[in-house]
Order: structure tokens, then C-alpha cells, then sequence
């Protein structure tokens, strides 16, 4: 696929793009700011942008803040986010949404799980950084998310990584149907109705990671 | 009143004083002439007054206190014949009843002093009153010196009016004193300080005379200094009022006179005592005399200074030991020493003052917010600039009150200033220190992290090429690099937890998930807090929970945030051992209190559990 890398760390930024590109990736551009960024988007319309959090020109959240605008510009180029800790600020309204990703820079070193994740948020789904997920979970507060079961609980925090009903099923050994049985009982205690469409697993993913 | 009949009757008060005078020199009478040549001050007073200000009867009155003399001396001479026997017997017809017009100045002086005008309504009666009472003496009196019938009641009702009348314009200057202004107040000040004059040479008269001075030594000075001091005092009190700082020569001046009085007095009782006792003129009783009144001399005088002040400055008096209070409470504690501007308020009558304190180039409020404001009064200490208070009434007097306002709060305003430098220059040091735990915090993350990171993609590049024996070497490596990471991400947590962008809610949440007993979490509705105070309540809730899990053996700890008004208040509650001594103990907890302007207190009893908490 076509990627954008955005990282103001050269070391990163060339090893990051070697390792994609050995992986069949293109590289497109790789650049060191977050108004670079956005202009090699506009320009190369890819199909993801992996984007550190922290860039010039300010130093703090620029990444995340270019993410929202290139989520709201090119809804079909995906957005991963890197980060080097669980610093969520900005993007709180993009977590759990289609083609955003949210993971910790480490993460880059598990190869496949990587692949996985690029795969994901290009393809218009998402993922989320386990440890942040279960950073969310932790310190969520008394909320809908009370009436879940613990299994429950467990399923959810992987579908908000962004898994598939059969990587969940391979993750807790058990059949495709019994997690589709759990994700339906799991949307109905969250009060979401059935409207035909994709959304009630976003939904449902966004109730769990606003809870918090 | 119209400027051209404020001119008229000082012009035309003016002739019959120069009249009275050439008359009498005419009539060879020397010292008559000289003594009411004297009323030429008064005329000179009254025509700086009439030009400085038209409008004023001030003017008009004072000339007539000496111009209804020149009248009546006027009439006087007539009547002994300087223009002739036909004008003479006219003028005698009128002489015996006409004195009342002597007073008619003073009156009208005593009314309109110091404004120009009467003080309301029923006292514009007053000036009828008097010149009723005087057409009824002059009626009574027309053409004989003793009357009878009528005429002797008519005399005695006006004489009755006449008294009344000056009783009630003395009564008018007295009521004006209590109830007026500051500026009357210091006008008045002036007017009682030549009475005082006047009244003190007319003692001097008596013991002159008892000492057999002829009348004309011992009264001369009386009646010259009634005819120039008062004149002179009305003249300066209206036109240069702020010309020395009156109050106070008034007040010092008859503090020492009272003295002076009271050391004679103990001197000669002394003198006396000795006499009586010794039965015999040694040098015992004035040696003991003088002993006696030097001890006493001090003490007598501030005590009579203090009463004296009480007396003529009430409000100043009042004013300086009000502040003085104040100062004392701050010595005992019962008061901060920054509740300094408003006492000073509150003692100077004037609820818009500030205080402004030097900072360096600038000024400052008593909270350390910067201020410029032009004016006011310096208060000065070791030849630096300490402060300055802005008055919002301003003039001289108010400037030299709050002067003496400002000596007596010294030591408040200079503590505040102290303790303000010293808050800011802590609040400077944990802002420092917060932003070098956040750099390095940074350091962490982008420095020694990314270059860990980066080697691990080296490596899985190099991975590719690699046999399945080497290639899981490599896995290993990358393993040890990952968990390399963890330890750095968890270290610069301890530095500064990066979830404190987020707020201090979140970074509390990942406090609780660490904690491996219960942590109930209570944390209020902060809104926004500054950096080195959301630092510093994280540091104080995670030093106290692991004080309470390493120490206290708790089974159950409570956090809490809350905003109290400005400030934040975190608690930690524990079920713990307790006993840990109020004083003393967490000491590094203490000094990063401190150094934002917070509190911390401890409760710990023995057995129960212990409380922390910190107020920043």
C-alpha cells in the first residue's frame, strides 16, 4: 500500500521506512512536520499515514491535531498515530473510529502484529494499542459498561483494538457463533438497536472507550 | 455675594477705618490712632481675600471686624465735634447706642468662616436677630445714656438679642469644627490657633497688671494681637491653608505650653513642700525640685500630647493608633501581615487606597500582581523605595495623615513585602523544577527511547537475511529492547506521568491501577489548574499512598481532588497504622507544598489511620 510517514526523529523515520518498504510497502513520502504532512497527503492521497503524536512546529500534539484534519479532509486515507507513551488528548474523539489507529512506537517492532494493525486502519477499520485500551478500561468510571459481563468486557476491549469477530474467537478459543452471541448480548445491554449497517460495532466500541 | 458689593462694603469698611484714623490724629489722640491704625491688617487681609476670592463674604467680614470700630470711632469724633457743633449734636444723638455695630464684623466673620456661607437654613435668623437687638439698644438709647420705661426694655431685649446672637456664632464655628471637612477642619485650625494667641497674651495681661503694669503695657499686646493675629489667621487659613502642617504645631505647640505649665507648677509645689518641711530657704528644696520635675517632664509631656492630640486631630489620633493596633496584632499573630492595605483603609477613610510594594523595578500588589499607579506617599527604608500607597482623595493633608499612617504600619507593609518576594521566588523554583521534570521526561521519550526503538527496526531489517537460528537470536534481542522501552516509559513516568497532559484525573486513574490495595478516587471538577500545581498534587497523592502501602500497612485508601475556592485541596485517607507525628515527618512533601504557597497538615492518630492533607 501507499504510505505517507510522518516523524521528526530521522533515526525513526528512515527505519520506519525501510522496514515498510521491505514489507512491500511504498513509501511515498516521509516527512518531518505536521504541515508537511498534511500537504504530502493532499498531494499523494495514500492509503495511510503513520504519524508520530509528537512533531514540530510546537512540540506537543501536533500530530494528533493533523490527524483530526486529515480524518475530516481524506476519509480514505487512514490515520495510525505513534506514540511514545499513552498520551491521548486530541484524538479522544477519533479513538475506536474507522480508519484511525492509535499505538504505542514499540509496537512497530512486532512485525506481524504491526502488518496487522497497517492492514486494519488502511482498510478502513481500526486499532488500538492494547495498553491503552487497557488504560482506558481501568479507569473508566461506574458507567453502561457495568451491566457487562467480565467475558464480555474481555471481547470488547479486543474488538476495540480493532480484532475481527475470528481473531477474537481464535484469541479465547471458542466458535465464530458463540462471539457473535456475545457481541449481540453485548449490544443490546448497551441499548444499541440493530440499523443494518456496520456502525453498531463502532458504536459500541466508542461507548466502551468513552467510559472511561 | 456679587463681587462688586463684596468690593463695596470692604472699600467702604476701609474709609471709615481711615477716617477713624485721621480723626483722631487730628484730635491729637496718638495711641487711639495707633490702635486703630492696627485695623489696616485686617483690611490688607480682607483685600487678599476679596481678590483672590470675589464671591466670598469672608473678605467683607473681616474688613468690617476692624471697620465697625473705625465706624463707631468715626461717630465718636464727630460727636466731639471735628466736623462742627451742628454734626456733633447729630452724632451724639446716636453715639451712646451705635456700639453694637462694633461686633457686627466679628458676627458676620464667625458665620461665614471659612466657606462664605451659613451653615443652613435657621441660622440665616441670626444676622436678623443682631441687627434687631441692635435698633432696639439704639432706640433705647437715642439721646440719653440712661434710659427709662420702654426705652430701658427695649435696652435690655436688644442687649439680650445682641448676646444671643454672638453666643450662637461661636456656637456655629464649634458645631462647623466637629461636623466639617477635612479643609474646614484645617481652616478652623488656623482660627483656634490665633484665639489661643489672643487668650494666652490676654493672661499675660492679668499678671502683668497683678504685677502692677500700667493698663496700657499690660493690655496693649492683647489688643494688638486680636486686631493682627486673627486677621492674619483668617487671611492664611483661607487663602493658604496648607501652609504648614497646622494641626500638628497646633496640637506640639499646646502640648508643650501645657507642660511647661505642669512642670512649673510640680517645680514650685515642690519648692514649697521642701519649705514647709525643711523650715529653712536651702538650696535642698529647688535641688529636689529639679530633680522632680526632670523626671516628670517626659512622661507628662506624652501624656499630654497624647490627650492634646486626641483632642485637636481626633481623627489623626484615632487614625495612627488604629494602625498601631493593627501593627500589634500582626507581632501577636492575631492578624497577616498583608490585611495591611485594608487597615490602612479602613484608618484613612478612604476605601480606594492602595498599596503598592517595590518589586524590583516594578510595583506590585499585596498579591503580587503588578501595578503602576502615579503619586502617592514613599515609604522609604535604608534609602530604597519599600512601598507606596496611592490615595484616591488626595491633598496635602490626606498625603501627610497617610505618611504617619504608613510609619505606624512599617513593619506589616515590610513583612508583606518579604513574604510576597519569597512566595514568588518559591513559586519561581517549582515552576523551574516542573519544567525540568517535563524536559527530561521529554528527554526520555525522543532521546534514549526513539534510538532504542530505532535499533530494533535495524535489527528486523537485518532479520530478513538471516537463517532461522540467528533469526530468533534476533527475536530475543528484540524482546530484551521492547521491555527496554517499557522500563524507560515507566521511569519517566516517575519523573513526570506523561497522563498529566491529559489532566490530573487520568494520571490519578493510572495511580489507582497501580496501587495493590483498593484506592477509592474522588476527584472533583478542577477545570484548568497550572502546571507546577498539577504536579505537585500528583506528587503529593502518590508520595502519600506509597507512605500509606510501605509504612501504614493500610488495607483501603482514599484520594481525593477537590477545588476549594482559588485553591486545590488534595487528601489522602488511609486505614493504615497511623502515629505518624504531625511535625517533622514528611519532610519533602512539605517543601513542595511550600514552594507553591500551599499548606500540609497530618493527622495521624495511633491505630486509626492517618490524613494528609494539602491545601495548594
Amino acid at each position: 500500500m501507499r504510505i505517507v510517514v510522518a516523524e521528526d526523529l530521522v533515526l525513526f523515520r528512515e527505519g520506519l521506512a525501510r522496514l515498510l518498504g521491505e514489507s512491500g510497502h511504498k513509501v511515498v513520502a516521509a516527512v518531518g512536520d505536521a504541515v508537511a504532512l498534511v500537504e504530502a497527503v493532499a498531494e499523494h492521497a495514500p492509503d495511510l499515514a503513520i504519524v508520530d503524536i509528537r512533531m514540530p512546529p510546537d512540540l506537543e500534539s501536533d500530530g494528533a491535531k493533523a490527524a483530526v484534519i486529515l480524518r475530516a479532509s481524506h476519509p480514505n486515507t487512514g490515520v495510525l498515530l505513534l506514540s511514545q507513551h499513552i498520551e491521548l488528548g486530541h484524538c479522544l474523539g477519533l479513538l475506536g473510529t474507522p480508519g484511525f489507529g492509535y499505538l504505542l512506537k514499540d509496537r512497530v517492532l512486532r512485525l506481524d502484529e504491526f502488518e496487522d494493525a497497517l492492514q486494519r486502519v488502511a482498510g478502513g477499520g481500526s486499532a488500538l494499542d492494547p495498553e491503552i485500551v487497557q488504560a482506558l478500561v481501568k479507569s473508566r468510571a461506574a458507567s453502561a459498561l457495568d451491566a457487562l459481563t467480565q467475558r464480555e468486557l474481555e471481547i470488547l476491549s479486543l474488538v476495540a483494538e480493532g480484532q475481527s469477530n475470528t481473531a477474537v474467537a481464535t484469541v479465547f478459543a471458542l466458535s465464530e457463533r458463540t462471539v457473535e452471541a456475545h457481541m449481540r448480548s453485548i449490544f443490546t445491554k448497551l441499548g444499541l438497536q440493530d440499523d443494518g449497517t456496520t456502525h453498531r460495532r463502532v458504536r459500541a466500541v466508542v461507548t466502551y472507550l468513552e467510559s472511561r | 455675594m456679587r463681587p462688586l458689593a463684596t468690593r463695596l462694603l470692604t472699600a467702604l469698611a476701609t474709609v471709615f477705618v481711615v477716617a477713624a484714623v485721621l480723626l483722631e490724629l487730628a484730635a491729637g489722640e496718638v495711641v487711639a490712632a495707633a490702635v486703630d491704625g492696627t485695623g489696616l491688617v485686617a483690611l490688607v487681609m480682607a483685600w487678599v481675600i476679596v481678590m483672590r476670592l470675589p464671591a466670598s463674604p469672608v473678605g467683607p467680614a473681616l474688613a468690617w471686624c476692624s471697620g465697625a470700630t473705625g465706624l463707631v470711632r468715626s461717630v465718636d469724633g464727630v460727636a466731639a465735634g471735628a466736623f462742627g457743633d451742628q454734626l456733633a449734636s447729630h452724632a451724639h444723638v446716636i453715639n451712646d447706642g451705635i456700639w453694637p455695630i462694633n461686633l457686627a464684623g466679628l458676627l458676620a466673620l464667625l458665620l461665614a468662616f471659612p466657606d462664605g456661607r451659613l451653615r443652613g437654613r435657621p441660622w440665616s435668623f441670626v444676622p436678623w436677630l443682631f441687627i434687631l437687638g441692635g435698633v432696639l439698644i439704639l432706640c433705647g438709647l437715642w439721646g440719653s445714656d440712661e434710659p427709662t420705661g420702654a426705652a430701658l426694655i427695649a435696652v435690655l431685649l436688644g442687649l439680650t438679642l445682641v448676646g444671643l446672637t454672638m453666643i450662637l456664632a461661636v456656637a456655629s464655628v464649634f458645631i462647623r469644627y466637629r461636623r466639617g471637612s477635612d479643609l474646614e477642619r484645617v481652616q478652623f485650625s488656623w482660627l483656634v490657633l490665633a484665639g489661643a494667641l489672643v487668650v494666652a497674651l490676654l493672661v499675660t495681661g492679668w499678671v502683668l497688671e497683678a504685677l502692677g503694669a500700667s493698663l496700657a503695657v499690660a493690655y496693649t499686646p492683647f489688643v494688638m494681637g486680636i486686631a493682627v493675629l486673627i486677621p492674619l489667621a483668617v487671611g492664611v487659613a483661607i487663602v493658604r491653608h496648607d501652609l504648614f502642617d497646622i494641626d500638628r504645631i497646633l496640637s506640639d505647640g499646646a502640648a508643650w505650653v501645657l507642660t511647661l505649665l505642669a512642670s512649673a507648677a510640680t517645680f514650685g509645689a515642690v519648692v514649697l513642700g521642701v519649705g514647709q518641711v525643711v523650715h529653712r530657704h536651702t538650696a535642698i528644696g529647688s535641688t529636689a525640685a529639679a530633680f522632680v520635675t526632670a523626671l516628670a517632664l517626659l512622661p507628662t509631656h506624652r501624656y499630654v500630647s497624647e490627650g492634646i492630640a486626641r483632642v485637636i486631630d481626633r481623627d489623626r489620633h484615632v487614625a495612627v493608633v488604629q494602625v498601631e493596633r493593627f501593627a500589634a496584632q500582626v507581632r501577636g499573630g492575631q492578624r497577616q501581615p498583608e490585611e495591611v492595605e485594608s487597615a490602612l483603609r479602613e484608618a484613612q477613610g478612604d476605601a480606594a487606597l492602595r498599596l503598592m510594594l517595590a518589586d524590583g523595578e516594578g510595583w506590585v500588589d499585596l498579591t503580587g500582581q503588578a501595578v503602576d499607579l502615579p503619586g502617592g506617599v514613599v515609604l522609604e527604608s535604608g534609602g530604597d523605595s519599600v512601598a507606596r500607597l496611592v490615595l484616591s482623595r488626595d491633598s496635602a493633608r490626606a498625603r501627610r495623615r497617610a505618611a504617619a499612617l504608613v510609619r505606624a504600619a512599617w513593619v506589616p507593609i515590610e513583612v508583606s513585602r518579604l513574604r510576597l518576594g519569597l512566595r514568588r521566588s518559591q513559586t519561581r523554583l517549582a515552576e523551574a523544577s516542573a519544567a525540568e521534570r517535563r524536559r527530561l521526561e521529554r528527554d526520555l521519550h525522543d532521546g534514549a527511547q526513539q534510538r532504542i526503538v530505532a535499533t530494533g527496526m535495524r535489527l528486523r531489517s537485518l532479520q530478513r537475511g538471516l537463517g532461522p537460528r540467528q533469526a530468533s537470536e534476533v527475536d530475543a534481542a528484540v524482546a530484551e529492547l521492547e521491555e527496554t522501552v517499557k522500563e524507560l516509559r515507566r521511569l519517566a513516568r516517575g519523573v513526570r506521568p506523561s497522563r498529566l497532559d491529559d489532566g490530573l484525573g487520568p494520571a490519578l486513574e493510572q495511580l489507582k491501577e497501580s496501587s495493590p490495595v483498593p484506592l477509592d478516587l474522588a476527584v472533583g471538577k478542577v477545570g484548568a489548574i497550572d502546571d507546577s500545581r498539577t504536579l505537585t498534587a500528583y506528587l503529593i497523592a502518590s508520595e502519600a499512598v506509597a507512605n500509606a502501602l510501605k509504612h501504614a500497612q493500610a488495607s483501603r485508601i482514599r484520594v481525593s481532588v477537590e477545588k476549594a475556592g482559588d485553591s486545590l485541596a488534595v487528601q489522602v485517607v488511609d486505614d493504615g497504622v497511623g502515629g505518624v507525628p504531625s511535625h517533622g515527618s514528611l519532610t519533602s512533601l512539605r517543601d513542595r507544598v511550600s514552594s507553591i504557597g500551599g499548606r500540609i497538615t497530618v493527622e495521624s492518630p495511633a491505630g486509626i489511620g492517618t490524613t494528609i492533607t494539602a491545601v495548594l
